[in-house]
């Protein structure tokens, strides 16, 4: 028997899922009727959105030459949030199908997601989906991917996932042209784990690929990484329903369960193997996904009484989605403001969206949500560096030599005409221009330099408004560097306000708090007294505004049917105040700290 | 008698409403009109509301409609059966009545006459009686004027609101400015020297310029008594609605707060002495009535909506022309609060406050006094070191406090700490 393993990778949208049901149609793995759209994306936020979050593998089995092909292969998602999805199901492979829409082109994700297949030293089929479309120009969408890719024009295969039209002429290059998995060059059991779920029934369940030896039901596991070892319950293959076997061999995928209670037993990356016979040396493994986009999560509620019990949802919510995402990070925060909730880490701004998603839906917590910020990586002046995310965690000024923020390389896909408000749209966010290249008649490519935390705003919604709805961009971390970076402190008739304070670019500091002031100034009732509102750097004054003191606070009327009413008026004003949050003598209520914290200027 | 008090939370609860409206038959399991007359004794004043408007204006949250003539007829019979039905409990003579609404000049003329003829046969006036009614300068006719002097009436309350076209359009009041002047002559030539004009200001779009020329004509006709009011955006009404939209703006509140100042300053240069917030009157033509109100005094409500008071408790009789026709007699009632000691006090100090003249130094002494209630004379001195009270002879608004009283008299009605509970159990139930 030959064995396949391959991944199907692309731009968001460009078909993956509905190639992948069409390749379990065609190989009979699903009947006509069990068959629905996108049949891999269980989750209902994946069938809502249409949009793939997970990656999951099946096994099926084809027939070419009239041999027996073993086909593993699994569909990822296309968003760079999930990059590191992809990159773990890569390793899991020998080859993958490079799907690109013949009506779009090459994309931004295109590109990111087929250089990783060849770092990872895979064998791409490039595949021009979409066919069917009257718009598809299939010779032109195939001269890109030899332009941009380096694959040759006449290697791609033409297919459409809706008709099923090209789709066994795919499966045969699959067998063809994909290599044989390489033997086992150990005689000790080997598996890499590339992903996990939590499962409410059976805990977690291990996803792996077994690169040498074999695994059968009952064997006494270890993992390597984390030295803790299981027993194996379940072992099984997804075809693509889970279906039960004794043993899986070498270069075969399937899933097992081992009485594993929680996500953080498995480190998605670590090697198993038997623990009656270890092996000596570990696979390579992957590098944890690092969080870099951070916001806080409160509970969503006004009213004082209940704010402990709202708390105790959104905790149970936080920890119950950890279970099946371990790729956000969480810890307990308290806001002056807003009270007691979660600072969360996320992978990017569409994991942060979903995560929240998932918390409202799932976990039925009410959220309010404060604007995302990055993680910054600070120089000290003895030679030390610490990480941190949140500016009231910033050490003495004098003990910092350098505040240092991500910097990501952004590449940017448009038409011709969207070039040049591109390139100022970057300028304004202190990008660096590194090239632009060629893509095709009527496109090209920008490739920049940008700190993350000039993208994590509203970068993307601004990219797709210039170009109306045709860019697309795709960013990878590449490095913490050092900037002119301040920590700007927002004082309130002298008092220092910590949960407003920020870090952010000198030459943007004022424009910025200037902002922020003005929002505070219209939320803030006037008081019987002046109220300056001031932003500072270190000890200097940068931008000012003055809440003018209350000129009249006099009701006109008062007879005798207004009496009760005017009474519970003032009463409600009075406890509206208590709710306030008192800066000095000066009340700022909720609301004022939400809407600066809150996303957008 | 027994029954469950109706707190202010539950105002709103569709079954309490539900139950209150049952009215007097239905007394068991709530306070309705009979147990207030049953201490109508105490009552010096009465207050009537007829609910009828031409056009409803735009800032108004008053109860009126605009009706239907024939119904009038109707109304007035059954506001004489009010009458009949509060009269035998009402022991004092009567010192002050106010007519309001709505338009109460806007009743058909016979009727008119046949409403005052039985406010006059049913009830005991006082000898130096004050007998107030509120007018459009539409409805005044020399014919109307001379029914309401006839009738014993001795008070006019004319709504002026403003001599500016622009600022009477936006306001949606529907007389002109000349008609003002032509009202207040045919009132007086009828005999009635007693003369009232309303004016608002903080109009969207109203400048100095033309408030200034608002008070002037104001003073150049020389009535016995100003109010003035800063203009207010209930909920409910559509000037409100309209800012919500933002098809107006309000006015800066800078601007405001010194039309407020300039009507102080031109009314006192004219010799009318400011004696509440917003009223102004020569001297000895003050309005008995609403001092009455500021007093803390009980008076007794006719009419659908209007609202009385009986030593700390209050209600009002349910806002809704139809029922109120189909009824006899008493009427039902609704938002009955009764207030402990502590409560009480905190709304006399709201009332007393507004009155140039404060609260008598015995008499705050008597409310600092009162069970949870010694919370107050630590505010009151906070106040008084920041500027906002005196307290020597009486204790009241400075000129600086005058301008924020809401928030003074925010800092007295509760207790920042403890946040009292104003309301209790009526005190007859234990009984
Ligand atoms: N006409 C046509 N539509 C297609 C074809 N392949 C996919 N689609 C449609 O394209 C849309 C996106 O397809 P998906 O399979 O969800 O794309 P994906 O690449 O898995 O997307 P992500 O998982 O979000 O990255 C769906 O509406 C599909 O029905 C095709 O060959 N022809
Ligand atoms: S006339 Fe008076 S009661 Fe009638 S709508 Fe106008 S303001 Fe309201
Ligand atoms: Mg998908």
């Amino acid at each position: 028997m030959h064995i396949r393993n391959f991944s199907i990778i692309a731009h968001i949208d460009h078909g993956k899922s509905t190639l992948a049901d069409r390749l379990l149609q065609a190989t009979k793995a699903v009947t006509e009727r069990e068959s629905r759209d996108q049949l891999l994306d269980s989750m209902d936020l994946e069938r809502e959105r249409g949009i793939t979050i997970k990656a999951s593998a099946v096994t099926v089995h084809h027939t070419y030459n009239g041999e027996d092909y073993e086909l593993n292969f699994i569909d990822t998602p296309g968003h760079v949030d999930f990059t590191y999805e992809v990159s773990r199901a890569l390793t899991a492979c020998e080859g993958a199908l490079l799907v690109v829409d013949s009506t779009q082109g090459v994309e931004a994700q295109t590109l990111a997601n087929a250089y990783l297949a060849i770092e990872n030293n895979l064998d791409l089929i490039p595949v021009v989906n979409k066919i069917d479309l009257p718009s598809a120009d299939p010779d032109k969408v195939a001269m890109e991917i030899e332009q941009l890719i380096g694959l040759p024009a006449e290697d791609c295969i033409n297919c459409s996932a809706k008709t099923g039209e090209g789709i066994i002429e795919l499966l045969d290059l699959i067998c063809s042209r994909l290599p044989e998995p390489e033997p086992a060059k150990i005689k000790q059991t080997r598996a890499l784990i590339f992903d996990s779920h939590y499962d409410e029934y059976r805990g977690v369940v291990v996803y792996f690929r077994i690169f040498d030896g074999s695994l059968k039901k009952g064997d006494r596991i270890l993992m390597m990484g984390t030295g803790r070892t299981f027993t194996i319950t379940e072992l099984g293959r997804y075809t693509p329903t889970p279906t039960p076997t004794q043993e899986i061999g070498t270069s075969q995928v399937g899933y097992m369960v081992a009485a594993i209670k929680t996500l953080e037993d498995v480190r998605v990356g670590d090697t198993i193997t038997l623990d009656t016979d270890p092996a000596g040396e570990p696979l390579s493994g992957y590098e944890e996904p690092k969080q870099m986009v951070f916001c806080d999560f409160y509970p969503a509620s006004s009213d004082t009484g209940s704010k402990k019990t709202e708390f105790e949802t959104l905790r149970e919510a936080v920890e119950k989605l950890r279970l099946n995402d371990s790729s956000f990070t969480f810890e307990a925060q308290h806001s002056e403001a807003l009270g007691f909730g979660f600072r969360c880490g996320f992978l990017g701004l569409l994991h942060m969206e979903i995560v929240q998603e998932r918390l409202e839906r799932e976990g039925g917590a009410e959220i309010i949500q404060t604007a995302p910020t990055v993680n910054y990586r600070i120089e000290l002046t003895d030679d030390t560096t610490i990480d941190i995310h949140n500016p009231a965690d910033l050490p003495d000024p004098t003990l910092i030599k350098h505040i240092c923020e991500p910097i990501v390389r952004v590449e940017i896909i448009c038409p011709d005409e969207n070039i040049g408000d591109l390139m100022r749209l970057c300028e304004t966010r202190r990008g660096i221009f590194k090239g632009q290249k060629f893509v095709s008649a009527g496109r090209q490519m920008l490739d920049y330099e940008l700190p993350l935390a000039e993208i994590i705003y509203d970068f993307y919604d601004k990219l797709k408004s210039i170009t109306r709805g045709y860019g697309t961009m795709d960013y990878e971390i590449i490095e913490f560097r050092a900037d002119k970076l301040v920590k700007v402190g927002i004082l309130v008739n002298g008092d220092p306000v910590e949960a407003l304070s920020m870090i952010c670019h000198r030459d943007k500091a004022v424009a910025r708090t200037r902002i922020i002031l003005l929002k505070l100034r219209k939320q803030i009732d006037r008081h019987q007294f002046e109220i300056a509102l001031q932003a500072a750097i270190g000890g200097k004054i940068i931008a000012r505004e003055t809440v003018k003191s209350v000129r009249k606070n006099v009701t006109a009327k008062c007879y005798g049917g207004d009496i009760t009413r005017k009474r519970k008026l003032l009463e409600k004003q009075k406890k509206g105040k208590r709710r306030m949050k008192a800066i000095g003598n000066v009340h700022i209520p909720q609301e004022a700290f939400l809407s600066i914290l809150e996303q957008g200027d | 008698m027994p029954f469950v008090e109706k707190t202010p939370d539950t105002t709103s609860n569709p079954l309490t409403q539900f139950i209150n409206n049952l009215g007097a038959s239905q007394g068991r399991n709530t306070i309705n009109a009979e147990d207030c007359l049953a201490q109508a004794s105490e009552v010096s004043g009465l207050y009537i509301h007829i609910p009828f408007c031409f056009h409803k204006c735009h800032y108004c949250d008053f109860y009126s409609i605009v009706g239907d003539e024939n119904q009038q007829t109707k109304f007035v019979e059954r506001l004489v059966s009010e009458f009949a039905a509060v009269a035998p409990y009402i022991t004092q003579p009567i010192e002050t009545i106010f007519i309001g609404g709505g338009t109460p000049t806007l009743i058909e003329q016979n009727l008119l006459s046949k409403m005052l003829g039985a406010i006059a046969t049913h009830f005991t006036l006082a000898q130096d009686y004050e007998w107030t009614i509120e007018a459009n300068p539409e409805t005044l006719t020399p014919d109307v004027s001379t029914r309401l002097a006839e009738g014993g009436i001795n008070r006019v309350s004319i709504g002026a609101q403003s001599f500016d076209i622009d600022c009477l359009k936006t306001l949606e009041r529907w007389h002109t400015p000349g008609s003002v002047a032509k009202s207040m002559q045919h009132v007086r030539n009828a005999g009635i020297e007693n003369v009232n004009l309303d004016l608002i200001f903080g109009i969207p779009n109203q400048t100095m310029e033309v408030f200034r020329n608002d008070i002037k004509q104001t003073v150049d006709l020389s009535p016995e008594h100003i109010s003035a009011y800063a203009l207010t955006y209930e909920p409910n009404t559509p000037l409100y609605v309209r800012e919500q939209r933002g098809d107006l703006q309000k006015i800066d509140e800078d601007l405001e707060s010194r039309m407020f100042q300039e009507t102080m300053t031109i009314l006192e240069a004219h010799g009318y002495e400011q004696y509440e917030i917003s009223n102004y009157a020569k001297p000895n033509r003050s309005c008995k009535h609403n001092l009455m109100y500021w007093n803390n005094k009980s008076w007794w409500p006719c009419g659908p909506a209007a609202a009385g008071h009986i030593s700390g408790r209050r209600w009002r009789n349910v806002p809704k022309l139809s029922q109120y026709l189909t009824g006899f007699g008493l009427p039902s009632i609704e938002d009955v609060e009764t207030l402990s000691e502590n409560g009480q006090a905190g709304e006399a100090l709201m009332l007393g406050l507004r009155l140039r003249d404060g609260i008598q130094s015995d008499r705050v002494d008597q409310l600092l006094q009162v069970k949870g209630g010694q919370w107050r004379r630590k505010v009151i001195e906070e106040h008084i070191q920041q500027g906002n009270l005196d307290f020597a002879s009486s204790l009241r608004l400075t000129s600086k406090g005058l301008m924020v009283a809401d928030s003074i008299i925010g800092d007295l009605l509760m207790d920042e700490t403890s946040m009292v509970d104003t309301t209790m159990q009526d005190p007859n139930a234990k009984k």
